[in-house]
């Protein structure tokens, strides 16, 4: 069956053949709950009020501090290209929240389906041991077709993608650097967390990051660059090859 | 310590550092006599990608996206099947150096030999994104896809995304 | 049959006729020399080869700026010290081919001294690393170091080297001499988990062994060797060995206030292997003494179900050792040693044997392959009682037409090998053994006091082929 609602100021869906009613009403709870709590585009969510200055970080709960914690340690492992705030100052928690959102989901779609598909606002993840694709990859130039599918290796549970043309967009080019050469970067890997976190970092950071990531994490990363021009990872061209209907 | 010991020692350790010297060598210069030849091929293949930049770009595909290995090579037509390794190129991204694989006529296998980052650390290549060619990516355009992965969709954007329709052909 | 010793230094070209040297002993010397040298040329081999896969990986084409040299010997200071760790986890794996060509006990001499080059290399490597990186990076140390930090695999790779020199340091002979053995031996014990956890990082992190590469090959085959050899000599081996002939001990006899004779039974124990003079491994598997394997000798020659090793109490684990309970089970590994007639490489035997030492001897005087009259021994000890098993061999001696000399008393001031009152008198090791020319000597006692014996034996121009020696010091 296949489930689809809107949270977060975007679209998700929920694709398995054994889901019930009472998982998929958990999941949309779970998202409701990250969805007032950290949202910016609610002035009442807990966020709002810490970017407002009504409420110091300190004080803030333990899972906003979590988050935030979770935030800045990734800023830290991608040498500043993931980052907890916007230009601004604000501390922006979107770039984890979504995602961390998305594993809490994971967790409780695992203990409820043996055989399912989340989609959130273009970042998907998926059981282990079940169908694991074929899933499309969105052509930036054309976002009504696929600009390639992909098979992922047996590991890989999530694949995160991530663009700087895209309006609303949570990615803010960092001024120090060269303006990113990529117009969407997606990543797979083992959890949605690494996935997200490292797609939004390649786009800010550019060909510094991408090196970095594919270096020390292990993922398989698809970029497109302004030319149009493809790059990927061993992994992420057997995905693709493996994707293909002949041959 | 016996003297044969010493000798053979030393003997055994020169012939080993020798060939591990050679191997190390030889892979430069071997990589700069071979030619790759993707000119004649990519191009045309390439045409029927989904973007049209990129069939324009084929032959200097590197100088785009970090490895320009292949615009420094002789073109020519007919490209004999096997597996050609580019010379290694310096770019604003470090030392890059691609292998190119043609199988009848086409290309069906681009990989990275040798790279380093960008300040200049040797690093382990097997995870390094190197360039794909659009014709790579086209064949996997028809799968059956279970759902799409893009950029952040606002609620505007979906209306009109593949995602939406696969949600609608769902129902 | 004890004799006074004498001391008036015979001329070497005396009395009996020197048999000629057995052709066979001589193929046999020829064979384990030949061994020897290669096993020296295997170990420098494997540190080249170390270098080589650098080399290979084309790793010289980064020595263009000063952060590449440095970050460039750095990764050689690391793949060679691994390949020393390696190599001295072979050595001491106890692997039967290795103990027959030059020894366990020389073997284990070689692991120490690998230790401390070992370690300089490895924490070279790290220093070198985080300096070369930084140079290139145009980075602060501490901001590199932080960098590193965060690479994959990195925190286990800092834990290996802390674990490395935990262990070189427990393991240095001033360090080692306060500390209790149980301490020490449990602190090596980690060198397997530093081994282990030093790994990830080079596969993941190490450009050199790369996925893919003939450089990675070799080096995973370089850890299966290694531990492999563990796994295999040190645990399986001993474990099916022990089932397989299921020892126990059967009682304790004390035969002095300081040592105890165990006496074994078991199934099959003529099958053992083991010639006189030969040691292994024992390990009595009850509350207070399961963990600690100790080196003994056999001190008679087994049979089908009876074998006998005796001990001299020198600190807590033997003496636990000595307070079993009958009927407590008994594994082991061995035979080791090469202080057996198989060494040998001439017509006459020469044995000189201190304290506890004379356990071998008498396996070695018990073994068939001696010939009448052609041994002569020397029992030192600093007190009548210190000369264990004296009436055996003295009964021993006679049958086998052997000549048995004690040197009793206090070494005196002066030093020596000898008891004060025999240096005193004119005694030395030509006029103990007139045919010292032609004779293999064997060492048995304490490390200091075997020193001295092969010092002299040296000065008296013995050849260093024909010197045996066997630590009993553990």
């Amino acid at each position: 069956m296949r489930h689809h609602w809107t949270t977060m100021g975007t679209e998700a869906s929920i694709v398995g053949s054994d889901l019930t009613a009472a998982v998929i009403a958990e999941v949309e709870r779970g998202f409701a709950d990250v969805d007032a709590r950290f949202s910016l585009y609610r002035p009442d969510s807990e966020l709002s009020r810490v970017a407002a200055g009504s409420l110091r970080l300190d004080d803030a709960s333990d899972d906003l501090r979590g988050a935030y914690a979770r935030a800045l340690a990734w800023r830290a492992r991608t040498d500043g290209a993931f980052t907890a705030h916007r230009p601004d100052g604000v501390v922006d928690l979107s770039g984890v929240v979504k995602a961390l959102a998305m594993a809490d989901a994971a967790a409780l779609l695992d203990a409820g389906s043996r055989d399912w598909q989340l989609g959130v606002g273009g970042d998907l993840c998926w059981s282990a041991g079940g169908t694991s694709g074929p899933f499309g990859i969105v052509d930036p130039a054309d976002r009504s077709a696929v600009l390639a599918a992909v098979v992922p290796a047996a590991s890989r549970r999530a694949l995160a993608t991530s663009g700087s043309a895209e309006r609303g967009e949570h990615i803010w080019t960092r001024l120090d650097l060269p303006v990113s050469p990529f117009v969407q970067v997606s990543v797979l890997a083992d959890d949605i967390v690494t996935a997200d976190v490292l797609a939004t970092a390649i786009v800010a950071g550019g060909e510094a990051t991408l090196d970095l990531a594919t270096e020390r994490w292990d993922v398989d990363v698809l970029t497109v660059d302004r030319a149009g021009e493809l790059r990927a990872t061993p992994g992420m061209r057997a995905a693709i090859r493996s994707a293909a209907p002949v041959g | 310590m016996r003297t044969r010991a010493i000798l053979g020692s030393a003997l055994a350790a020169f012939s080993i550092l020798a060939i591990g010297w050679e191997a190390g060598t030889s892979n430069g210069t071997l990589a700069t006599t071979t030619t790759t030849d993707t000119g004649g091929t990519a191009s045309g293949t390439t045409g029927t990608g989904s973007s049209s930049s990129s069939s324009s770009n084929t032959t200097d595909s590197g100088s785009t996206s970090g490895s320009d290995s292949s615009s420094s090579t002789t073109s020519t037509s007919g490209a004999a099947d096997g597996t050609y390794s580019g010379s290694v190129e310096s770019t604003r991204f470090g030392d890059v150096q691609v292998q190119v694989t043609i199988s009848g006529g086409a290309i069906t296998d681009v990989t990275a030999l040798k790279l380093t980052d960008h300040d200049g650390r040797s690093v382990q290549i097997s995870n390094r994104a190197a360039p794909i060619l659009r014709q790579e990516v086209l064949a996997s355009q028809s799968a059956n896809v279970q759902m799409v992965g893009g950029a952040t969709y606002t609620s505007e954007a979906y209306l009109s995304s593949l995602q939406s329709a696969l949600d609608q052909a769902g129902f | 049959m004890t004799a006074t010793l004498p001391h008036v230094a015979a001329t070497p070209e005396v009395t009996r006729s020197a048999p000629t040297i057995d052709a066979g002993r001589r193929r046999r010397l020829q064979r384990r020399r030949l061994a020897s040298d290669l096993l020296v040329m295997a170990f420098w081999a494997s540190g080249a080869a170390a270098a080589a896969l650098y080399l290979a990986s084309g790793g010289l084409a980064d020595w263009t700026s000063a952060g590449g040299i440095v970050t460039g010997v750095g990764i050689l200071a690391g793949l060679i010290g691994t390949d020393f760790v390696l190599v001295m986890l072979v050595l001491a794996a106890r692997i039967p081919v290795l103990d027959a060509v030059v020894g366990h006990d020389r073997a284990m001499a070689v692991h120490r001294r690998l230790g401390k080059p070992a370690l300089y290399l490895l924490l070279a490597h790290g220093a070198l690393l985080l300096i070369g990186y930084a140079l290139t990076a145009q980075l602060d140390l501490v901001a590199q170091f932080v960098q590193l930090w965060e690479l994959p695999d990195m925190p286990l790779a800092f834990l290996a080297i802390g674990l490395f020199v935990a262990v070189v340091v427990t393991s240095l002979v001033a360090v080692r001499r306060k500390l209790p053995y149980e301490f020490w031996y449990g602190v090596h014990l980690l060198s397997y988990a530093a081994v282990l956890t030093a790994l990830p990082h080079q596969l993941s992190v190490g450009g050199v062994l790369a996925e893919g590469t003939v450089q990675r090959v070799y080096w995973i085959g370089l850890y299966i060797v290694a531990i492999g050899s563990i796994v295999v000599f040190r645990v399986a081996e001993p474990i099916v060995s022990s089932l397989r002939h299921r020892m126990r001990v059967e009682r304790v006899e004390w035969i002095a206030p300081d040592v105890a004779s165990l006496h074994l039974t078991g199934r099959r124990l003529d099958l053992l292997g083991a010639r006189g003079g030969q040691y292994f491994f024992w390990r009595f598997w009850s509350g207070r003494t399961w963990w600690h394997a100790h080196p003994i000798s056999l001190s008679a020659e087994p049979t089908a179900r009876r074998a006998r090793i005796t001990v001299r109490v020198l600190g807590e684990g033997t003496r636990r050792m000595t307070r079993v309970a009958p009927g407590t089970p008994v594994s082991f590994s061995g035979p080791f040693g090469l202080f057996t007639d198989a060494a040998r490489t001439s017509p006459r035997l020469a044995i000189v044997a201190a304290g506890i030492g004379v356990t071998p001897v008498r396996a070695l005087l018990e073994s068939g392959d001696l010939a009448h009259g052609e041994a002569t021994i020397l029992l030192r000890g600093s007190t009548d009682d210190a000369v264990f098993l004296a009436d055996e061999l003295r009964e021993l001696a006679g049958r086998r037409g052997a000549r048995l000399f004690r040197s009793v008393g206090p070494r005196g001031a002066t030093g020596g090998w000898l008891s004060a009152a025999d240096r005193a008198r004119g005694v030395t090791i030509r006029s103990i053994f007139p045919e010292l020319a032609q004779s293999d000597l064997y060492i048995c006692g304490p490390q200091a006091w075997t020193d001295a014996v092969v010092a002299d034996a040296r000065a008296a121009g013995v050849h260093e082929d024909r010197i045996h020696t066997e630590r009993f010091d553990w």
